[in-house]
């Protein structure tokens, strides 16, 4: 019963971290349940894919009535993700742990710098832009095309949303608004976990003894967390998150390693 | 063009979709808890037609596999009712892409179900 509870816990803290730094919260699932739990990776990435659906599409359905989601642009996107988290969750089954235990580190690595470089930067931020739906033009949907199929893989691969590749791609590739990509990103994160996500659980690696209690705890958490935002200090949250990352890159790598 | 209503429709039915998912998970997880079954004691394979016997024997596994298949199926529904009302207003080019979506589904099933046996 214990273990049930704390991976409950752990699946909240998982989702108030995610929900407040604009992440899905697979990137810190998939640590929980291997690092913590000792789950095999590919059963973590696939209770992480469930996980990451139930937030996505209880935040995509409300940015859809809010007219802040692009439909038509997710979809037109989704289909390529699709088509990527199609060949990464089969591709999944044919490597090494081990090296997507590198992959996983490699990614967490890479977004604890990201995370690092924009608390440095100062000034205005070059597309930031808030705007409506209807007040800016897509373009170079060829690169979208390609970005997408892209994210599509690496969410299969390593059970996360893929949200840090669809939102730089839309926002800076395709000119979209950033509040428009964050939203139209989060309705694109569903299908293209779920694409994978039946891949998973066709094939075995989704235990619904572990996907409950986590998929239940990441989405309170994820609830929790867009409550309490306005009134959480980043800076701090942001720092101790890196850390988190940076030490989830090393134990990887450790991993990987062997 | 159907505009803001049909997209406010749509994100209704995901969430509503999304707390009937979250439902069946939490009865899942208190029967879990309540049989004293561990997350690491490992669960039967994923079989579609046992979910009935399981549910009605109110067995924790049967309300978790429903859970997860309505989590999973809620991206999937959105795109179906989305490609409908498309249909319905002639927008074909987008009736394409939604078909396209569940298209790619469904090899990824039917190659991993070919694969598994």
């Amino acid at each position: 019963m214990i273990v049930g509870v704390l991976m409950l816990v752990g699946g909240a803290a998982a989702g108030v971290f995610g929900s407040l730094l604009g992440l899905g919260g697979g990137v810190l699932i998939v640590p929980l349940l291997t690092l913590g739990f000792g789950l095999p990776l590919r059963e973590a990435v696939g209770v992480s894919l469930v996980s990451v659906i139930m937030t996505s599409s209880a935040a995509a359905g409300v940015y859809l009535e809010r007219h802040v989601a692009n439909l038509r642009l997710g979809m037109s996107l989704e289909l390529f993700t699709a088509f990527g988290a199609l060949i990464g969750g089969s591709v999944a089954f044919l490597l090494d742990e081990r090296l997507l235990a590198l992959l996983f580190a490699v990614l967490s690595g890479y977004i604890a710098l990201t995370m690092i470089r924009r608390r440095t930067e100062t000034g205005p931020q070059p597309t930031g832009g808030e705007g409506e739906p209807d007040g800016y033009v897509v373009h170079d949907m060829p690169k979208g095309i390609v970005g997408a199929t892209f994210a599509g893989i690496i969410s299969a691969l390593l059970g996360v949303g893929g949200g840090i590749v669809k939102v730089p791609l839309m926002n800076l590739v395709m000119g979209v608004p950033l509040r428009v990509a964050t939203a139209t990103s989060n309705l694109m994160i569903g299908i293209t976990a779920a694409a994978s996500a039946v891949i998973y659980l066709s094939r075995g690696e989704i235990d619904p003894y572990v996907a409950g209690p986590t998929a239940i705890g990441v989405f309170l958490g994820a609830t929790l967390g867009s409550r309490i935002a306005p009134r959480v200090d980043l800076r701090y949250l942001r720092a101790a998150f890196v850390v988190v990352l940076v030490y989830t890159s090393f134990e990887m790598l450790m991993k990987a390693i062997g | 063009m159907k505009g803001y209503g049909f997209d406010a429709r749509i994100g209704r039915l995901m969430i509503v979709m999304t707390y009937i998912a979250v439902g069946l998970l939490v009865v899942g997880v208190v029967l879990m808890l309540a049989n004293g079954i561990s997350p690491l004691d490992g669960a039967p394979t994923f079989d579609i037609h046992a979910i009935p016997d399981a549910l009605k024997a109110g067995a924790p596994v049967g309300f978790l596999w429903l859970g997860l298949i309505a989590v999973i199926a809620t991206p999937l529904v959105r795109v179906a009712v989305s490609a409908v009302g498309f249909a319905r207003e002639g927008q074909w080019r987008m009736v394409a892409i939604g078909a396209g979506i569940l298209l790619v589904i469904a090899v990824g099933i039917a190659s991993s179900l070919v694969l598994e046996h």
